[in-house]
């Protein structure tokens, strides 16, 4: 059966793309680092096709036709788009889907009971799938399964139907018949505002920062979940709904405490860095 | 208000760079073009509608009352950094945009964004 070797959390705050160029500004090279621990961290867990949980901004998905959470079964996907590119310096990406994992994790017929997933076939990948491939797999060479969930176009999940996709996914990679070593990879933020009234002005709550390091920290998901209500979450800064994505994770990893867990500081909010390599 | 409608108009000229152009080149004609265009017969609804106040608004590139009006927040300042790069000069770059953009807005506070 296949095995899930490791999951991972970076930011993909896309202005990082031009800004974190050689040589690396001196606020931004823990950034730099922690995006490299988690590139090694893959590597060393010879993860060999990724899911790839992350936030459509908008791209693909408005509020015509809004999935709560929706999985690509794509054999190819195109990344990032026009504006991304004109906006922040991005460089478009191929990738490679993976449709048998992502049926894995759908179901072919049925959908599973704990989710009611949407699925596409067709799907352009923003920066928040793109940026973080590049920066901890830059090869672009794995398998991928996209995974939208909704944390910006409200109505949205709650922060325990994120904690049973997570649960989920792990289920469905160790009932796949395969002998794949699979890999989760997120992202989001930390407390973080754009285009509201605290936008690009540091971190509008530390606060919420510093408890939500603590969670994946210490392995408390169900603090994590208690913490994550809409109210409070908003209350950090208007895009920190995407935080969620790594309570997906942990509930993923089991609960276990992150071997690695940093909201790195910089000029930009705060940086989520978190990394469970596999229990041995 | 129809924010919908709103967040539909910005998604059109912020994903498009020709629509960037072309709003920043004729406002007032690009919105009334838009507002004149749509998808034909089989429109599922009144698809491009904006009411007054919001087609003022657009007419006049005013960021801080389409926010008041109940903009996505990550959208319209997208839209607003690209219409307003092109007026991009050596002491008015990204960074007064984004003071501009925020005193412009700190008065409506947190509004209601959720069509």
């Amino acid at each position: 059966m296949a095995e899930l070797v490791m999951a991972a959390a970076t930011p993909h705050n896309p202005l990082l793309w031009r800004a974190m160029r050689e040589p690396v500004p001196d606020d931004l090279v823990q950034v730099e680092v922690n995006f490299r621990r988690i590139r090694d961290a893959i590597t060393e867990a010879g993860v060999d096709t990724l899911i790839v949980l992350g936030t459509d901004h908008v791209r693909q998905f408005f509020s015509d036709n809004s999935p709560a959470f929706i999985v690509g079964k794509a054999a190819s996907y195109h990344g990032t788009y026009e504006n991304e590119v004109r906006t922040f310096g991005m460089e478009y990406a191929e990738l490679t889907g993976n449709p048998d994992l992502a049926t894995q994790i759908t179901g072919r017929e049925v959908l599973p009971e704990t989710i009611d997933f949407s699925v596409s076939h067709e799907w352009r990948l923003d920066h928040s799938f793109v940026l973080p491939l590049q920066y901890v797999r830059p090869e672009l060479d794995l398998p991928i399964v996209p995974i939208h969930a909704n944390s910006i176009l409200p109505p949205l999940p709650t922060a325990a139907r994120f904690a049973a996709l997570g649960q989920h996914l792990r289920a469905a990679v160790e009932s796949w018949d395969s002998d794949a070593r699979v890999g989760l990879l997120t992202s989001g933020h930390m407390a973080t505002d754009v285009g509201g009234p605290r936008t690009f002005n540091g971190s509008p709550d530390p606060e919420f920062d510093a408890e939500a390091v603590e969670w994946m920290r210490d392995g408390d998901l169900d603090g994590a979940i208690a913490g994550c209500r809409y109210d409070r979450i908003m209350a950090a800064g208007n895009v920190t709904y995407q935080y969620v994505n790594i309570v997906a994770a942990l509930a993923a990893m089991q609960g276990r405490p992150a071997d690695l867990a940093e909201a790195t500081t910089s000029r930009f909010a705060s940086s989520p860095f978190f990394l469970w390599r596999a229990a041995s | 208000m129809s924010r919908y409608m709103m967040n539909k108009f910005i998604r059109a000229v912020e994903m498009s760079t020709a629509n960037v152009n072309a709003y920043v080149a004729d406002t007032e004609g690009f919105v009334d073009g838009w507002l004149a265009g749509g998808a034909g017969p089989d429109a599922v609804a009144d698809d491009r509608v904006l009411t007054p106040e919001e087609r003022e608004a657009f007419v006049n590139r005013d960021y801080g009352t389409l926010y008041g009006l109940g903009a996505h927040p990550y959208l319209l300042w997208h839209f607003t950094e690209a219409v307003y790069e092109h007026e991009y000069t050596e002491g008015f770059g990204w960074r007064e945009l984004v003071e501009q953009y925020r005193a412009a807005i700190i008065p409506y506070g947190e509004v209601d964004d959720i069509p």
